[in-house]
């Protein structure tokens, strides 16, 4: 994933209130990203013959720019996703992606973030829109 | 349920019915391929590729990205309704157990009900990834609009 405008100056998700929408993130789905991809979940070849970026690689991709916003401990791990997927995107196709810290919520020793996302092709039609909580190890 | 459509096939009502089985898919999680994943999604968090450190943790070892094991359930959704899924499709999820380099994931759904909106058929569905040992991985969700 090339992510071509991400902010170098990552704040802790700690210091983001709840509401900070994050400025949007472009990043580009090659043809070999997308190979990998399926070659990592053993996926279904047509994709690559028909030319289409399977859903979850848009959103995995999606929720990555997002974290690169911002930094989590690592451990860190994604506790629930809601995703709805709009459009077919084509293999090539640059992808803008926003959201906001949508929650925050503490459960025990585990702290919760829920992130809203959104991702645009580039007539900046929606593509995606989910949400994704990240549980963070205290 | 009538055989698998092609990625840019969309399904019709008339090809499935309430209780019907989504076709199951069986995964075997590698470390391999969990190194694939964080290069192509860029999720280079530790605990999925970094032995050493994931050791340290409550979790005891490098887990799959959930996302990684996620794309089974996409995998079936995909199989079972083609382009009707990829560009129609909702789901929700929860991620209830890791899941470990050399686990066998299997993905199993069925049709729950199909309900009516302004005469345009929803398909609710229900789904559930499981270990080898039976324990449940990933539970939830999925609608599919056809068109």
């Amino acid at each position: 994933m090339k992510n071509q405008e991400s902010d170098s100056s990552l704040v802790s998700f700690e210091q983001l209130p709840v509401g900070y929408e994050f400025p949007l993130s472009s990043y580009e789905l090659s043809r070999s990203v997308v190979s990998k991809y399926l070659e990592a979940v053993g996926g279904q070849q047509d994709f690559l013959t028909l030319g289409i970026i399977p859903p979850l690689a848009v959103a995995a991709c999606a929720i990555t720019a997002l974290s690169q916003s911002f930094s989590v401990p690592p451990g860190s791990i994604h506790a629930s996703q809601d995703f709805e997927f709009l459009k077919l995107v084509p293999i090539g196709a640059t992808i803008s992606c926003g959201g906001k810290i949508a929650q925050k919520l503490e459960r025990g020793r585990l702290r919760l973030v829920m992130l809203e996302i959104h991702a645009l092709n580039q007539d900046q039609e929606r593509v995606l829109a989910g949400k994704a909580t990240i549980a963070i190890p205290g | 349920m009538r055989e698998v459509p092609a990625l840019n096939e969309s399904v019709k009502v008339s090809d499935i019915r309430q209780g019907d089985s989504l076709p199951s898919v069986v995964k075997h999680v590698t470390q391999r391929e969990i190194n694939l994943y964080a290069e192509a999604s860029g999720d280079f968090n530790p605990i999925h590729i970094d032995e050493a450190f994931a050791a340290e943790t409550p979790l005891g070892g490098t887990i799959a990205h959930g996302m990684l094991i996620l794309a089974y359930v996409s995998e079936m959704m995909t199989k079972a309704f083609g382009k009707s899924w990829l560009e129609g499709g909702k789901l929700s999820i929860r991620f209830k157990a890791p899941a470990y380099p050399q686990d066998t994931i299997t993905t199993t759904g069925k049709i729950d009900s199909i309900d009516y909106k302004e005469g345009v058929p929803y398909v609710n569905c229900s789904l559930e990834c499981c270990n080898q040992k039976g324990e449940v991985v990933i539970t939830g969700g999925a609608v599919v609009k056809l068109q």
